[in-house]
């Protein structure tokens, strides 16, 4: 086991130690700052205030700094998330075939499941990292523009009505919250890393990942009566799910209902990858 | 040590074999070349002994221990170093080694350093492997190779593109892993000229059979070659007949009990007017050639 975790750390050293991992970052800060001015200081500003009156009353105590990061998180994800986690996820075994690496490591006394599980499990802990550090710097710019305290609004059209917390659970709900998106990810994840296992070109894995859950999004928003019996068959609309622990009193049972079909098709994915890996001939 | 039996590959329908039923032996501390045009096999060869590419029929064992079945147990026996082997650019050599040894198991920290520094690599193992030269990733590849410690090394076209300085230092510490070590390595290149100084057997692969198999010193076993001018043509060559003497290639075929004094006495009696006279070296690449060009003649199969 503890040859599993060194493995696993080296596995996490190399994706962390490239530069396009730091661009990459960048890039959601900059998204972040973005959705800042929209938010709080652009002409949006006054009416992201009148609407939390609206909705909540109080705007000085309920526009907080967790409030604004809530919002800034949740777009930021909404936009860059996606096309983000696929391409890392797409990336991490077909990449390595690409450029030779597999083969010095295949030529190492490791089976191929093993190396699997490894690099599954490097995209799942990166893709948490990822989303703790946008939690994190978009609170930083919550805080830095509106100080520290108050209380947190959450809004979204999934939620059936608004929540309010306090500051304190507001702060535990917004990083249990930010924890829940990243693992409601895992089908992404999985999807991506099915077809880079494939021989494929590792933009392909990340395209056509990308592709299948943007089509998955529209099919699943049509609003016909003839789409509902299909409904709870789409991945994107189960993915809403982290939105459950920010409900006011959270759905455990539907949260982890929702949860469990998530780890299914993630799974599902690493599983038929790894059969398709493993009777692949790796060759130059 | 190592034995290759009776393994088949076809990696498409309607194509050739890749590997068509070959098998050879490869004796613990010895060096077997595998020699053979583009697309003849020796990839395919190297990939199954690795267990990367899996065989139709047939297998291979390294140590006893077989590829396909106990591929952890074979392979732990192994180092291999792969024609333009591909590290992560952006990372130490150092943190290379560190990447691909986690993979076989913790490797003392002391045992890396001696690594570097045999391999001459020292200085610059800590900077980043996209600022080395082709030299410095063979280097780091003859490393990783060694880590930890195998009974077996599989290089495939180790020196390809190394300047004649690396591929004499390449030369050098190969044959001193053999001699210290007493590693076993299967080397699949196309110089050879290199096969010849450092292999102690030959496999030769044309189309994924296996043509010829046998030790590299001895290759014209039961005959010997030479390089005869003369001034007058016709009666050397009736003088040739008479020693049981006939044309190979560039060179004349004499059975080897016949010693050159003697065989050139023979002439000389007989009326040649000999201007040159010189016996040839056993010669790998005549041997390849002929194989290579399609010739099953002379086969030790």
């Amino acid at each position: 086991m503890k040859l599993f975790f060194s493995q696993l750390g080296w596995e996490l050293f190399r994706l962390f130690a490239r530069k396009r991992t730091y661009i990459g970052f960048g890039v959601f800060l900059a998204v972040e700052l973005l959705f800042f001015y929209f938010f709080s200081v652009g002409r949006g500003a006054d009416r992201m205030e009148e609407f939390i009156e609206r909705v909540a009353g109080g705007v000085d105590e309920y526009f907080s700094a967790l409030t604004l990061a809530f919002i800034i998180v949740a777009f930021t994800m909404l936009l860059l998330g996606l096309v983000f986690v696929a391409l890392v996820a797409g990336d991490i075994l077909a990449k390595e075939t690409e450029d030779g690496n597999l083969r010095l490591i295949l030529a190492r006394p490791i089976s191929r499941f093993r190396l699997l599980v490894i690099k599954f499990l490097s995209c799942q802990v990166y893709t948490t990292a990822l989303f703790l550090f946008v939690g994190a710097s978009a609170l930083l710019v919550g805080v830095l523009s509106r100080g520290w305290g108050g209380a947190m609004m959450v809004w979204s059209p999934d939620l059936p009505r608004v929540s309010l917390f306090e500051w304190d659970e507001g702060m535990v709900r917004y990083f249990i919250g930010i924890i829940g998106y990243s693992v409601v990810y895992l089908p992404v994840t999985g999807i991506a890393f099915m077809l880079g296992c494939f021989r494929i070109k590792p933009a392909a894995a990340t395209i056509v990942t990308v592709a299948v859950l943007i089509g998955d999004r529209i099919l699943s928003s049509i609003p016909l009566p003839a789409i509902d019996p299909y409904r709870e068959y789409f991945i994107t609309s189960r993915m809403d799910a982290w939105l459950l622990l920010m409900y006011q009193e959270v759905p455990w049972a539907q949260f982890w209902e929702q949860t469990g079909w998530l780890f299914g098709i993630g799974l599902t994915g690493f599983v038929v990858g790894w059969l398709v890996f493993e009777r692949r001939d790796v060759k130059s | 040590m190592l034995s290759f039996r009776k393994v088949s590959k076809r990696f498409d329908r309607g194509r050739p074999a890749a590997l068509d039923g070959v098998s050879f032996e490869v004796d613990k501390g010895s060096i077997c070349g595998l020699l053979g045009h583009n697309g003849a096999g020796k990839s395919t060869a190297l990939g199954v002994m690795l267990g990367m590419v899996y065989p139709d029929s047939g297998e291979v064992f390294i140590g006893g221990c077989p590829v396909l079945t106990e591929r952890h147990g074979a392979i732990r026996k192994v180092g291999a170093i792969f024609e333009a082997p591909a590290f992560y650019e952006y990372l130490s050599g150092w943190h290379n080694l560190k990447i691909l040894t986690a993979y076989s198991g913790a490797v003392e920290r002391k045992l890396l350093e001696e690594t570097v520094e045999w391999v001459g690599l020292g200085e610059r193992i800590h900077d980043r492997v996209g600022t080395y030269s082709h030299g410095m990733r063979q280097r780091l590849a003859l490393a990783q190779a060694l880590l930890p410690r195998p009974e077996v090394l599989i290089l495939d076209e180790p020196t390809d593109g190394l300047d004649p300085e690396g591929i004499f230092e390449f030369r050098e510490k190969l044959l001193t892993l053999r001699e210290e070590l007493g590693l076993t390595v299967v080397l699949s290149s196309h110089l050879l000229g290199e096969v010849e100084q450092v292999c102690d057997e030959v496999v030769i692969l044309q189309r994924g059979i296996k043509v010829y198999e046998g030790k590299v010193r001895g290759i014209n076993k039961g005959w010997s070659h030479f390089v005869i001018e003369s001034e007058n043509p016709e009666v050397t060559g009736e003088s040739i007949k008479a020693q049981r003497g006939k044309k190979a290639g560039e060179f004349f075929q004499f059975p080897s009990e016949l010693a050159a004094a003697d065989l050139l006495s023979r002439l000389v009696s007989d009326g040649a007017r000999i201007t040159k006279f010189a016996e040839k070296e056993e010669s790998l690449e005549a041997l390849y050639l002929k194989f290579s060009q399609g010739s099953s003649e002379g086969s030790s199969q």
